[in-house]
């Protein structure tokens, strides 16, 4: 699930919903509920709902899978010399 | 079949409103015409400049010097020289300046350390093109002007398909996704830009094959225009080159001169004989230089390649934290912080991502016109003047102007003639048979089957071949798979209709891609040909467009234009 709404900040402004450019979201204004996370393979982790939702109630998972591949930097340089 | 809901007419359509399609629309306006925006999601975060970026291509003369030659040629020698068409990308530059102070004036900050500054991409002791901005917050900025300069402006509607005359262009057909059920949108223009931006989700995903949306560039970026443009008899150009890009694994994104390290090998040896120790200034540019290198190092055994930023000041280390938030990528870190991955102290390991279509598209003229009078196009999307975000702002700008001439002196086509376009109907009708079909079939399947085709049978290099044989089988199994999404793709609501004609645009542009492959009979980049392995010094100076006529593809080759 990309997009991970803490429901105790969410206001229910719809705002996330709309601006996503992956459109991951959907959201009723007239329901004034916490916008539901309705396809989350499609979502592209912009991060812009983490931008833009005023209440700063958005946060990404990435999944496991994205993992960066990375070492110690001083691994190279043990065998620079 | 879904409802027709909305009869619209305006001067100049734009379809898409990301970098190119804001700027042509505040152009379009600022020369006095009518200007709607169709774009499928909305254009305060939408496209690959979404949460920003940070080189923006340009000639500054008081930085360059008078002779803008120099900077034409600097651009003819970078990564994305090949397909240029010499006088439009001469046009860009010369009016890229403006641009420049334009989007500053808007409040993007395009002064770092207040003053014009190059930096990315750059060779040690060659002029710098890539002046170095803030552009987090590009768009709300754009789409504000956009606003101000009184364009309207169409959020959640996807342009599906064009319809003209045998005069030139008519309007666009939209897919209206704001809501679960899906309705069309029948928009009469008297010019149309195209700025739908790249091509992405044909090739299966290189860091992560099981997905779809793990990509460099936007994913909802489906190379629209270069297959709406091709239903209506439009030429495209340099269709068969493809674009790969490179930067971290398993996350996906592009932004690779953003970072400032230098390239290694595990033994810590360098890649590239370029940059010992980078600097804001100055960062490796191996990668250009060597396009294929993250591959054939691992190709080879000798990789894989890390990009090592311990070495660089910690100053500069801060800045390349605050750029990278310019540059749209808090996603990655966050992420990178979350894990506790640290560029001081990490050395991340960086892959050549899968082929898109970027810059390989639609032809355009000097007036960013197509061979279909009215049509015009800019940005990721045409195929003879590739620049990235500057280009999108500048020759979208010189669309929206020269589109705006244009319909001042031409008229709409009447409604009832709309009405019974025997075309539009018929694309209606295609696309309301998969939203009224009882099928689990989703569009994901069929997706992921064309990238498969894709990746089998029309791969790029290196370490990959095609080869007449690969690409005829690879044609006919495009067909087979287009007959059974034809009958038994499924999309039951607004959102999966997108995705599903996002598909359909997707296949046509494979199907064009393997054509054009087939007629290239030569090695050239990455398009690496097994039954012609030699470049062919005749094709040095030439392009291949090609265009439908009849239902059939035709190729031909065409000059390059060096004037
Ligand atoms: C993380 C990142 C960093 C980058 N950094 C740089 C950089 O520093 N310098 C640089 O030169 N380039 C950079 N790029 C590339 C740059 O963002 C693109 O070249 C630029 O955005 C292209 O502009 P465009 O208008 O052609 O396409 P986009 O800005 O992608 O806009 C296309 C728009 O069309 C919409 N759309 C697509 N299809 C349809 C349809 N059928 N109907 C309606 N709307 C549609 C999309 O939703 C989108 O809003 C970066 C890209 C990314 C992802
Ligand atoms: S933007 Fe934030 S507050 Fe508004 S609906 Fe989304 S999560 Fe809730
Ligand atoms: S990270 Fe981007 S794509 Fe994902 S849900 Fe948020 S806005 Fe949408």
């Amino acid at each position: 699930m990309p997009p991970v709404i803490d429901e105790t900040k969410c206001i229910h402004c719809g705002k996330c919903a709309d601006i996503c450019p992956l459109s991951v979201f959907f959201f009723r204004r007239e329901e004034r509920a916490v916008p539901e996370v309705r396809y989350p393979d499609e979502c592209w982790h912009c991060n812009a709902c983490g931008l833009d939702c005023p209440q700063g109630a958005v946060s990404l998972q990435i999944p496991l899978n994205y993992m960066l591949l990375r070492i110690e930097a001083s691994q190279l340089k043990q065998t620079k010399e | 079949m879904i409802p027709v809901k909305k009869h619209l007419s305006t001067d100049v359509l734009v379809v898409g409103g990301g970098i190119a399609g804001l700027s042509a629309a505040i152009s379009a306006r600022a020369s006095g015409v009518g200007v709607l925006i169709a774009e499928k999601a909305n254009t305060l975060r939408s496209g690959s400049g979404a949460t920003g970026n940070d080189h923006f291509l340009c000639y500054i003369p008081e930085k360059h010097g008078p002779d803008v030659s120099v900077i034409v040629k600097e651009l003819h020698q970078s990564m994305m020289g090949a397909s240029q068409d010499v006088p439009l990308s001469r046009r860009f530059l010369e009016k890229s300046f403006d641009i420049v102070k334009l989007w500053h004036s808007w409040g993007i900050n395009m002064r770092i350390d207040d003053d014009w500054t190059f930096m990315g991409h750059a060779f040690p002791g060659r002029p710098r093109i890539f002046l170095k901005y803030e552009g987090d917050d590009q768009k709300p900025i754009l789409t504000r002007e956009a606003k101000k300069a009184g364009a309207d402006i169409l959020n959640h509607h996807m342009i599906v398909d064009l319809f003209r005359t045998r005069d030139g262009i008519a309007g666009a057909l939209a897919l209206d996704v704001s809501g679960e059920a899906p309705s069309f949108a029948v928009i009469r223009a008297k010019c149309v830009i195209l700025a739908t931006g790249s091509g992405n989700r044909l090739y299966t995903s290189r860091n992560t094959p099981g997905t779809l949306f793990n990509t460099g560039l936007c994913p909802g970026c489906t190379a629209s225009a270069q297959a709406q443009a091709w239903r209506i008899g439009a030429t495209l150009v340099n269709m068969e080159q493809p674009v790969r890009h490179a930067g971290p694994r398993y996350f996906t994104r592009v932004g690779k001169a953003t970072w400032i390290g230098i390239y290694r090998y595990p033994d810590g040896r360098l890649l590239g004989p370029f940059v010992t120790k980078a600097t804001k200034e100055l960062g490796d540019i191996t990668s250009d230089v060597w396009n294929s290198s993250f591959s054939d190092v691992m190709h080879n055994g000798t990789g894989p390649a890390y990009i090592d930023c311990s070495d660089v000041p910690a100053e500069d280390l801060a800045f390349m934290r605050r750029a990278m938030a310019s540059e749209g990528l808090t996603g990655l870190v966050n992420y990178m912080d979350e894990q506790g991955i640290d560029p001081a102290r990490h050395a991340m390991e960086f892959g050549q991502f899968e082929p898109q279509l970027m810059g390989h598209g639609v032809q355009i003229d000097i007036n960013g016109e197509t061979d279909v009078p009215g049509l015009f196009a800019a940005g990721d999307a045409i195929g003879n003047c590739r620049a990235d975000l500057g280009g999108a702002a500048v020759y979208g700008w010189i669309c929206g102007e020269e589109a705006a001439k244009r319909a001042a002196a031409c008229e709409l086509v009447p409604e009832e003639e709309a009405e019974k376009d025997a075309w539009l109907a018929e694309r209606m009708a295609h696309y309301s048979s998969f939203h009224e079909r009882a099928s689990r079939h989703g569009w994901q399947e069929v997706n992921r089957c064309l990238q498969q085709i894709m990746s089998d049978y029309a791969n790029v290099g290196p370490h990959h071949v095609r080869s007449e044989n690969l690409l005829n089988a690879g044609l006919k199994y495009l067909a087979d798979m287009r007959a059974l999404a034809g009958t038994q793709m499924a999309a039951p609501d607004a959102h999966t209709l997108m995705r599903a004609i996002e598909t359909l645009d997707l296949m046509d542009c494979g199907e064009i891609i393997m054509h054009a492959a087939r007629e290239r009979r030569e090695t050239r980049g990455m398009h690496i040909r097994s039954d012609f392995t030699f470049t062919n010094p005749l094709l040095n100076d030439k392009f291949l467009t090609i265009r439908r006529e009849r239902g059939k593809p035709v190729t031909a080759w065409r000059d390059k234009l060096t004037a």
